[in-house]
């Protein structure tokens, strides 16, 4: 009995072992050795947007519904060839997933969406394929936009992602809250500011807090710094934070937060600054261009309310003139500055069906399909000088944006530094300490600080 | 004759097997946790001397140390810690202890008591911080309304997530903490309350009643009985308690994620969270490995410490015997 017990429990560990180190079961869509030349493959993406969720009070509804319109248009324009499905991914940690997974030599996607902040980043991980010379031979490629093709290459000059939109940053206002138009220097601002302050009410909202890592350098605060002059880099990779021009643009963040210009809200982190701006109690808030999806819904300073709680208050408030969008202040003689970055597509080392990826991003810099993506998933103006002219960028919102965009420098807030999110934690660390923690600390000092800590890790 | 050396044979593999069994047995446990535990721990050490470069990992000797030195945030960070442990498990288990006394006195419905305590242990901590984040959000949360009112609060009122650190009193160590500090240890005691009170309860039924009768007769008071009998007999699994509490509020990183995001400023940025942010928002897996590597050497610190504490006062003293 003893003896059948022990070959028994040996029988079953053999087995159960075993059955561990079996073939995973064939999945639909995967590769096999004798496939057929005909068969359909499975085209794999990773978005921040899921077209399962129908929720229509979802942030990201634009997204969402993109994708749940143009799944089947691209499976039926590539029928019988590739097969998309697409992965939500959470925007705040889908890079990280992505490097995790190329590194490890675990599942990728084929298509990557991205923005140009994150190449670097790539670049240093080994994460993206250089896409240089697949790239120049296509027919899209002479009328993208410099810039943008600029901000898609790593430091050693190869391109790492396709740009497809671009997204800028402006300001929006409440009209009546500045019955004199928005303000044009530091000077006229901390006035109506004041002014606005005798009624109870806030000048501006901003992003001012140290969350996500410092996330609000890369928003108000460069807009901020960048109007003063301000740069973050001397364009070798050395960060340059401590410079008369950032140090007068840090001094008039100060004033405002010092005499109760903005609400305390700044403060709090995860994107709860636009509370202030959805009931008006601040009058203006700087912001990216695609920031009119997710500040809704709306009350006017005259009482009308925008109720539908998705992007369209916003666009409806400005249709309605309630809101207007301005150029950030700037001192005489400068030009407002804005932040900027690309939204486009990678295509990561390791990527099973790269050849899909290649047909998307040709069909996607089609001109009904590149409007389309660059109004919905991109958010922002195209980069196919094609496209600028579609009739879904001349809206009174579009139009409006393109002529504060005119009036503005806007350019990425890293310039030629590498590591992107150390950057901004300390330079943002550093801001928050002298606007707010201690209003009587030495900015250039601190701003000092900061740089050094950096450039010590270059 | 034939068959004697092929019984031999048989019997000599039966016994090898019958010796052996036990490792068989034990194998797969053993793969697993090679597999889940000691690789990645290794993996760690190996990260934390290389850094990634574009053409694959280069090894950087001590640098990742270094550099983590060099960080401002990081002796920040360690004083942070070192607030929020010392007040998250004191709380917890002051608080534990308490409810436990209280339960263990079988009032009616303790059974209800029990189950409604153990509510908060069942929410995930990212929830539970979302919840009291959304509470005392600047002018918008339930409660700005009553924390912001100078009248109750003077001068300014009380912005618990943005208001500054008070001046330190012990140069740049972070005491007195910032409100949000002293929110965060809040809200993770309110979670980890109902486990510590569990097991606390658990021990407190396990003192002998004759004990604590022949205590009282002796003329002890209450508090004399808790502080002389109770206590001393509920120090191992006090210990344990006080151990899980330190290694969670060490290695947590939800609640602080969806509480406070490490802020105001860096005034609740533990270092948890700042293994999260170097590791998963900055991909420097080679500092974050580094950091990683000390985390660990406190957590085994910890839990070296613990198991010495618990067999002395397991084992019988001279005395006694």
């Amino acid at each position: 009995m003893k003896r059948f017990s022990t070959w028994t429990a040996l029988v079953l560990l053999l087995a159960v072992t075993l059955s561990g180190c079996a073939m995973p079961a064939p999945t639909p869509g995967a590769e096999s050795d004798g496939q057929d030349a005909t068969e359909i493959k499975d085209f794999v993406t990773w978005y921040q947007y899921d077209q399962n969720n129908e929720d229509p009070a979802s942030d990201e509804r634009v997204g969402n519904e993109y994708l749940r319109d143009t799944v089947p248009l691209f499976n039926e324009a590539f029928a019988g060839k590739w097969n998309w499905v697409n992965q939500p991914k959470a925007w705040d940690q889908m890079a990280a997933e992505l490097v995790a997974a190329v590194q490890a030599g675990g599942d990728v996607p084929d298509l990557f969406h991205t923005g140009s902040g994150n190449v670097t980043l790539f670049y240093k991980n080994g994460v993206m394929q250089d896409l240089t010379e697949w790239a120049s031979a296509q027919s899209w490629y002479a009328d993208l936009d410099a810039h943008a093709l600029e901000a898609c290459k790593g430091p050693d000059g190869a391109l790492y992602c396709i740009p497809v939109a671009q997204q800028p940053q402006l300001v929006y206002v409440w009209k009546d809250r500045f019955p004199d138009g928005f303000p044009k220097t530091p000077d006229e601002f901390l006035a109506a500011a004041a002014s606005l302050k005798e009624q109870g009410l806030y000048a501006i909202t901003f992003f001012g807090s140290t969350a996500f890592d410092g996330e609000g350098l890369t928003r108000a605060v460069w807009t901020a710094l960048s109007s003063f002059g301000g740069v973050l880099d001397d364009g070798e990779g050395n960060m340059t934070l401590n410079t008369p021009e950032n140090v007068a643009a840090v001094e008039f963040l100060r004033t405002i937060v010092q005499n109760g210009y903005a609400p305390e809200i700044i403060f709090a982190g995860n994107w709860q600054e636009e509370e202030a701006f959805k009931d008006a109690s601040a009058g203006s808030f700087p912001t990216g261009l695609f920031g009119y999806r997710y500040v809704n819904p709306l009350t006017a300073p005259n009482g009308t309310e925008y109720t539908k709680g998705n992007e369209e208050d916003m666009l409806d408030a400005i249709t309605a003139g309630d809101v207007i969008l301005a150029p950030f202040v700037a001192p005489e003689g400068e030009t407002p500055g804005c932040g900027t970055a690309v939204s486009g597509f990678g295509i990561p080392v390791g990527a099973k069906n790269a050849e899909a990826a290649k047909d998307y991003i040709n069909w996607i810099m089609e001109p009904g399909q590149n409007a389309d993506w660059v109004l919905r998933p991109g958010g922002g103006f195209p980069v196919l000088s094609a496209t600028q002219s579609a009739e879904q960028f001349q809206s009174p919102f579009y139009l409006e944006a393109a002529e504060v965009i005119a009036q503005s420098a806007c350019s990425p807030w890293y310039g030629s530094l590498e590591r992107l999110a150390e950057a901004k934690k300390l330079g943002m660390a550093a801001i928050y300490k002298v606007i707010k923690e201690d209003p009587t600390a030495d900015i250039a000092a601190e701003l000092q600080a900061a740089q050094d800590e950096y450039n010590a890790g270059n | 004759m034939i068959q004697a050396p092929q019984a031999t044979k048989r019997s000599k593999l039966q016994r090898w097997l019958q010796r052996s069994l036990p490792f068989w047995l034990l194998l797969p446990t053993v793969v697993i946790l090679l597999t889940v535990q000691v690789y990645p721990a290794l993996y760690t050490v190996w990260l934390s001397f290389h850094d990634r470069e574009p053409q694959g990992w280069v090894y950087v000797g001590a640098q990742n140390f270094e550099r983590l030195f060099g960080m401002g945030l990081f002796a920040e960070s360690v004083g942070h810690t070192l607030v929020f442990l010392v007040g998250f498990a004191s709380l917890t288990l002051v608080l534990g202890f308490v409810i436990a006394l209280l339960l263990n006195r079988r009032l009616r419905f303790s059974g209800l008591y029990v189950t409604l305590l153990f509510i908060p242990w069942i929410i995930a901590d990212i929830i539970v911080g979302i919840v009291f984040r959304l509470l005392v959000v600047p002018d918008y949360g339930l409660f700005s309304g009553i924390l912001q009112n100078p009248a109750l609060f003077p001068p300014d009122g009380l912005s618990v997530l943005t208001a500054v650190p008070p001046r330190p009193w012990f140069g740049d160590f972070p005491f007195p903490p910032a409100p949000a500090m002293i929110y965060l240890i809040l809200a993770s005691t309110w979670r980890a309350l109902p486990f510590v009170t569990l097991l606390l309860l658990a021990a407190m039924q396990t003192v002998p009643n004759e004990v604590l009768e022949s205590s009282r007769i002796d003329g002890a008071n209450s508090r004399q009985v808790i502080r002389y009998v109770m206590i001393p007999l509920m120090l191992p699994t006090i210990v344990v308690a006080l151990f899980s509490l330190t290694l969670s509020g060490m290695n947590g990183v939800g609640m602080v994620f969806s509480l406070t995001g490490g802020g105001p400023g860096s005034s609740t940025e533990v270092l948890s969270y700042m293994l999260y942010s170097i590791g998963w928002r900055q991909l420097e897996f080679g500092r974050a490995g580094a950091l990683a590597l000390l985390i660990g050497l406190v957590n085994w610190g910890l839990i070296a410490g613990t198991l010495r504490v618990t067999r002395a006062h397991g084992e019988p003293s001279g005395e006694e015997q």
